[in-house]
């Protein structure tokens, strides 16, 4: 029979999942709302990095502020856009906590309809768009909370609503801003038709590999 | 703490522990197929007790020979290598699980559905489809893991990106060759085939 000690472990194993979980899709109804101060306040204060797209890598807390604040909001006194929706479904996540507890790492698809301009991030005619892609996050627990250390989200398509991935795979994508610039170029710009995978983090559950 | 109320915690902590595995292996199963990883979903199936493999209508394989000649023979050409064009894509995202595990912790079921964004050839023509699908799948567990011992996916549409589901429900047929046993339930009428809820067994 285990061991009282065991079962504490095993329990702390299972409620960091829950709770990585929860943090990943909380992130996602943030990002929703728009509201991307808390977004920013779930990454931690020794934060590595933020990607998406091809947005380039936004490095450190101050680099996450930038990215989400700056660039996405448009500035911290932005207000949202009527008509701006951008809704990303958080699916399919697999969480794995390393043997210490205290870091963990997650793979997730997101799945997005939204309505947006393409020619620029903020102005311009508004398109419906469907946008999928994949999250292969990393996690650290602080004082007992679980917070994004970085967040990778490499994009497969955003397409418009009438055409769809084959016809017109991307939109709406035209590199580093100039006005709030990355501090470095993205690592993994291959959308959709370039058959890219990005490499799972987790291991074989039957062999280990 | 007593030794009654400690082993009633045991039992507790390994069910949730079952359940959070057999949902890691049903999502680790959905990326190792959407990154075309077949030798990985190959050994996510038990080698002594699979019962069979069914993939929309692509018709039945039977036991572990079954799922090498779907995911290997078929699906990864037998490993051979080979020009598949970049543009191909299958998207199967795994939502909605729900997993009960029998009494005796060594089976369970799970029912997911899924939301696919694919691309491939329909004769000369690359096309682009939507589709929608129910998973009804069996997992056992053999020292300490779990592996799947049955997987169907049934198809609830197939349909051109330009259409939708209502003009076009059901594009193209991909019956493979030689399988065990012809599909077992037909696409467009789930409610009432194979796709009724199950507790637990």
């Amino acid at each position: 029979m285990a061991t009282l000690e065991d079962l504490q472990k095993r329990v702390q194993r299972l409620d960091d999942i829950k709770q990585i979980e929860k943090l990943q899709r909380i992130y996602g109804y943030y990002r929703d709302y728009g509201e991307w101060e808390k977004v920013v306040d779930l990454f931690s204060d020794k934060a590595e990095s933020a990607e998406e797209c091809d947005y380039g890598v936004y490095r450190g807390k101050e680099g996450v502020r930038r990215y989400y604040i700056d660039l996405l909001k448009g500035g911290k006194d932005a207000k949202p856009r009527t008509g701006y929706m951008s809704i990303g479904m958080q699916i399919q996540g697999v969480v794995t906590v390393d043997p210490d507890g205290v870091n963990a790492k997650g793979r997730w698809y997101g799945f997005f309809i939204e309505a947006r301009p393409t020619l620029s991030l903020h102005e311009g005619e508004l398109r419906q768009l469907w946008a999928h892609g994949v999250y292969e996050n990393e996690y650290i627990k602080e004082r007992g909370t679980w917070m994004f250390r970085k967040l990778h989200f490499f994009l497969n398509f955003r397409t418009p609503y009438e055409d769809g991935w084959l016809k017109t795979p991307v939109v709406g994508h035209s590199g580093p801003s100039l006005e709030v610039p990355p501090d470095a170029p993205p690592t993994t710009w291959h959308p959709y038709p370039f058959g890219y995978h990005l490499p799972v983090h987790f291991k074989h559950p039957v062999t280990g590999k | 703490m007593d030794i009654a109320e400690l082993d009633r915690l045991e039992k507790e902590v390994i069910r949730l522990e079952d359940i959070q595995d057999i949902e890691h292996l049903q999502r680790k199963y959905g990326y190792y197929f959407d990154n075309n990883m077949w030798a990985e979903i190959v050994d996510l199936f038990s080698e002594e007790h699979t019962e069979s493999v069914e993939i929309a209508d692509h018709g039945v394989f039977y036991g572990k020979k079954g799922i090498r000649r779907i995911y290997w023979d078929m699906f990864a050409g037998g490993g051979k290598p080979r020009q598949t064009p970049p543009w191909m894509q299958f998207i199967v995202m795994q939502i909605g699980g729900v997993v009960d595990v029998s009494p005796d912790g060594r089976r369970a079921e799970g029912r997911w559905q899924t939301w696919l964004c694919e691309a491939k050839p329909y004769g000369a023509f690359p096309r682009q489809e939507w589709l929608h699908g129910y998973y009804e799948n069996r997992y056992v567990k053999e020292n300490g893991r779990w592996l799947f011992s049955k997987l169907h996916w049934n198809n609830t549409l197939c349909s051109p990106f330009e259409d939708g589901w209502l003009k076009l429900p059901l594009m193209g047929w991909m019956p493979l060759p030689d399988p065990d046993e012809p599909p077992s339930a037909t696409p467009t009428r789930p409610a009432i085939t194979s796709l009724t809820t199950s507790g637990t067994r």
